[in-house]
């Protein structure tokens, strides 16, 4: 652009050079090519275009990979557990099956009724077949002995907790009373698997650990 | 003209949008690379499973010991604590080994289960309720496998979460 700035501005310096009328001529074909030259200055950009276009696909590629890696921080296994994280799920969820425990783990001889309307309220699944079996034993020793339990959870943990299901782990004390006798205490360590069931959670699962 | 040429090719605008898309996708996946790493939902859960972690471990620690590696298993319980439980464990540490010696036992622990309980992640805090079985054995007789629940509290250091309070969950003391 310049040799042509150049070779306008100073046509003396061309005149001067008349003997050089072929490089004239050369230059006047150079004009149509000049001509095709702004076509060309519009296609001249060919590199520009290409490193545009590399551009963008690496901006993509770049926008991309750090999506991936930020979904990646986000979803690990620690943040699919719930527990603690939603500190009201876990709240919720630690009080439910503790209550539970403790109103199906206590009774009395005359009070038996009423801790098996509470498992039917509270125990669900496998919990409430296991529970079931094992208390037609319960609700007669309980009248044969005269014997009280009380049951008191010491400390429960979420060990995972999800929208719908838990697993928690519970410490938990035993009094039994029978009339007549020293009460006697007995600790006893449970995992517990809960799911959220209309609004409640019920115990699905009872284990000793 | 041949610019206003340029400009009106569909061709150059599809270009031109795709790059300023490309340009936003490059932001946006920057910033959400950058918020995932300061996502507190995400930190909070990683501190909570480090917790727990580093206390069932420091809880077996706590509760295995053979007298014939005296020195290392109390340098774990050392390592495995901070605060005043350290100080303490520094403190009676000869008094402890003189009767392990004596008796020659050897403790191991199993972790059966365990749960963070609470979190401080700003405080650094945090109390964790495990579950594990203990069998002691001495020269004589068989050995004695025990049940064991224990609550502790856990502070973080610069070397990570550390013991500072141990106990085992009171039996009975809640039973009207």
């Amino acid at each position: 652009m310049n040799e042509r700035t150049a070779l306008e501005s100073k046509p003396v310096e061309d005149e001067d050079r008349a003997d050089d009328a072929e490089p004239d001529s050369q230059e006047s074909p150079e004009g149509p090519e000049g001509t095709d030259g702004t076509d060309e200055h519009g296609r001249r950009p060919r590199w520009p275009r290409i490193l545009g276009a590399l551009l963008t696909v690496a901006l993509l590629a770049t926008g991309g990979a750090l999506f991936a890696e930020g979904q990646q921080l986000r979803d690990t296994p620690a943040t699919a557990n719930l527990a603690l994280t939603d500190a009201e799920a876990t709240t919720r969820v630690t009080g439910d099956v503790s209550n539970a425990l403790g109103r199906i783990f206590s009774y009395g001889p005359d009070a038996t009724a009423l801790t098996k309307d509470a498992a039917r309220q509270v125990l669900a699944g496998k919990a409430l077949q296991q529970y079931a079996a094992l208390f037609g034993q319960v609700e007669k020793q309980a009248a044969d002995q005269k014997l009280t339990l009380t049951t008191h959870v010491v400390r429960a943990g979420v060990t995972r907790l999800t929208g719908s299901s838990a697993h928690l782990l519970v410490f938990l004390d035993q009094v039994y009373e029978r009339r007549g006798r020293p009460a006697t205490t007995a600790s006893a360590q449970l995992s517990v698997t809960a799911e959220l069931r209309d609004g409640q959670w019920r115990i699905v699962e009872i284990g000793s650990i | 003209m041949a610019r206003a040429g340029t400009t009106r090719n569909p061709l150059v605008i599809a270009a031109t949008a795709l790059a300023v898309v490309a340009a936003a996708a490059a932001g946006w996946g920057g910033w959400d690379r950058y918020d995932a790493s300061h996502d507190d939902a995400a930190s909070y859960a990683q501190a909570r499973d480090d917790a727990l972690a580093a206390g069932e471990q420091a809880v077996q620690n706590m509760n295995t010991l053979d007298h014939r590696t005296l020195e290392k298993g109390l340098d774990s319980w050392e390592e495995s604590t901070t605060g005043d439980l350290h100080r303490q464990l520094v403190e009676g540490r000869d008094a402890f080994a003189e009767q392990i010696v004596a008796a020659k036992t050897v403790s191991t622990a199993k972790v059966l289960s365990g749960a963070v309980t609470e979190l401080d992640e700003r405080a650094g805090r945090a109390g964790v309720m495990v579950a594990l079985r203990v069998t002691v054995a001495a020269p004589k007789g068989e050995p004695a496998v025990k049940e064991s629940r224990m609550l502790g509290t856990l502070t973080r250091t610069a070397e990570g979460w550390k013991l500072s309070a141990l106990g085992q969950a009171p039996v009975g003391s809640t039973a009207g």
